[in-house]
């Protein structure tokens, strides 16, 4: 196959198009980067779960050698104080189900959202050691209105230095969280719509200004293929300069927002990383590349008659 | 078998020889038509042959050539094209099906952006055969539609009879079993006409088939080929060597 012509007419009809193509260009980049936002609040959602525990949790933080509050007289939990609330958290009716975290888990934690690049800051820091993280019981509960029974029980236990009840804190930010996910995908989907016609009317256009090319290449028998290749390619080159800008403004927006302003200033939560910035962005690849592809190939079907 | 039958000599006819065009009973209407635009025709073309394809506008001419190019596709009966059944050829088989057939129209149907060698070449081009093949036949083509020296000149440049020809070249430099002509002369001037059908002439020579559907009775009562007239949709009369009206 001689895919010089491929390219060439590729060319031509993205010149020959230019508004269309930048139309498209533009509607595929801000869907798309909505999309990516969407994808980012939903990866930062897991992460706040993971960190202050979901609307259902409450957490149980045990004694450690620091701890000096009534009930860690003795210092460290001991083996037997913790048996026994384990023995409360697998007897209560209120408990749905929990999970233990380690002092190595804690600490894990801790460093990926305190530990910044800033150097006195890791000075100050690398005095800390698992040995200073608490122990604690993650506990799901199966009604999260009567939580009271839950907290009172373990509260007054022995080995056990706090209860912590942050669902009034937090509702209102996953809800928010949950809001503008959502608001960023119906959005996106809107825009995605248009993104779909405004592939149609291109391909219809194209099609209509290459007729004559078309029809002898019909004539003489040049392969289906052969003849939407072009129609392709000029739709795909427009996805991926979309893609191309939706996962450039993402990563402006890590770098100035997330790692310039949020990770070394707000420590309350376990913020997004170019690791989930990376998942995003090869989402909206994967959406934007199958959203023009799909329409395309049925769109050619219909004006090319091949 | 006797063992007398050993002995006697077999004829050696060759492969057996089919018709490159068979039509067979064949009827097709438009959706929306109440009239059918064939009716029950039944035509044999052999390899090589010259057919001249007449009747008035409507009778079914067109409808026949789109057949053979399967642009449509028949309602009843059955075609057969260079051996295959076109009603029963898969559609990602239909291009490898054109490529044994060029195509001229009374419109000529160039590209205007293109000079002339990237006309015909653009044939080859877009089925895909390799450049050094475009760049030997190209020339070889067009000299012998006898416009050598003018593969550089733009489609405008040139005279109707000139146009047409490059059209042929087009149609003729895949080497086609089948050529077919729908008017080629429909646009052009008595004498040039005559040297398109010289052409068409030489071309057929070579052992292609030459299908033409025309309204030029001089043209027809020159050439004295094969004749198919369609009158309604149905084959009125199919002569040998036949002139364009009817003739006992």
């Amino acid at each position: 196959m001689q895919l010089r012509y491929v390219f060439s007419e590729t060319g031509t009809g993205l010149r020959r198009n230019v508004s269309m193509t930048v139309a498209l260009v533009v509607t595929i980049f801000v869907s798309l980067t909505l999309v990516g936002m969407g994808l980012l609040l939903n990866a930062q959602a897991q992460k706040a779960e993971q960190y202050w525990g979901s609307k259902l949790q409450i957490t149980v933080f045990l004694c450690n050698q620091n701890s000096r509050t009534p009930h860690c007289t003795s210092g460290e939990v001991t083996e037997p104080q913790k048996a026994a609330i384990k023995q409360v958290l697998d007897t209560h009716p209120e408990v749905a189900s929990y999970q233990f975290q380690t002092k190595d888990q804690a600490f894990a934690t801790w460093k990926r959202v305190y530990i910044s690049k800033d150097k006195s800051e890791q000075e100050i820091y690398s005095t800390v050691t698992p040995a200073d993280m608490q122990e604690s019981y993650w506990v799901k509960l199966k009604d999260p209105n009567q939580y009271r029974g839950v907290e009172s029980a373990l509260s007054g236990m022995d080995g056990v230095t706090a209860v912590r009840d942050l669902r009034e804190v937090l509702k209102p930010i996953y809800f928010w969280m949950t809001v503008l996910k959502w608001g960023a995908i119906a959005i996106a989907a809107f825009l995605l719509v248009a993104a779909i016609l405004q592939v149609g009317n291109t391909i219809r256009l194209a099609a209509f200004a290459r007729r004559k090319e078309i029809g002898i290449m019909r004539l003489v028998g040049a392969s289906n293929l052969y003849i939407s290749l072009p129609f392709l390619m000029e739709t795909l080159v427009a996805a991926l300069i979309g893609v191309g800008l939706a996962a450039g403004t993402l990563a402006v927006f890590m770098y100035v927002v997330i790692y310039g302003r949020l990770r070394p200033g707000s420590h309350i939560v376990e913020w997004v990383d170019w690791h989930d910035a990376l998942l995003s962005v090869g989402g909206i690849a994967l959406l934007g590349v199958l959203l023009t592809l799909i329409p395309t190939l049925v769109m050619t079907r219909k004006y090319l008659r091949v | 078998m006797p063992e007398w039958h050993r002995h006697l000599p077999v004829p050696d006819t060759g492969p057996p020889q089919h018709p490159v065009i068979r039509f067979e009973s064949v009827s097709t209407t438009y959706p929306g038509q109440s009239r059918p635009a064939l009716s029950d025709v039944s035509v044999d073309v052999e390899k090589g042959e010259f057919v001249f394809l007449v009747g008035a506008s409507g009778s079914g001419k067109s409808t026949f050539l789109r057949l053979v190019l399967r642009e449509a596709r028949p309602n009843q009966g059955r075609v057969y094209v260079a051996g295959k059944e076109i009603n029963r050829l898969a559609s990602w088989k239909v291009p490898a099906l054109r490529r044994k057939i060029g195509t001229v129209f009374q419109d000529f149907r160039l590209l205007p952006n293109k000079t002339v060698s990237e006309n015909v070449a653009f044939a080859l081009q877009v089925i895909g055969k390799p450049r050094s093949h475009i760049n030997k036949v190209v020339p070889e083509t067009l000299e012998m539609v006898g416009l050598e020296g003018k593969g550089d000149r733009m489609p405008d440049e040139l005279s109707g009879g000139e146009q047409q020809r490059v059209a042929i070249a087009r149609a003729f430099v895949n080497r086609p079993q089948i050529l077919i002509a729908d008017e080629p002369t429909g646009n052009l001037d008595p004498n040039t006409s005559v040297g398109i059908m010289k052409l068409l002439d030489r071309i057929n020579r070579t052992g292609t088939t030459v299908l033409m559907a025309t309204h030029d009775a001089g043209i027809v009562d020159q050439m004295r080929k094969r004749v198919i007239e369609l009158d309604d949709g149905r084959v009125v009369r199919d002569q040998s060597r036949g002139v364009y009206g009817f003739q006992n």
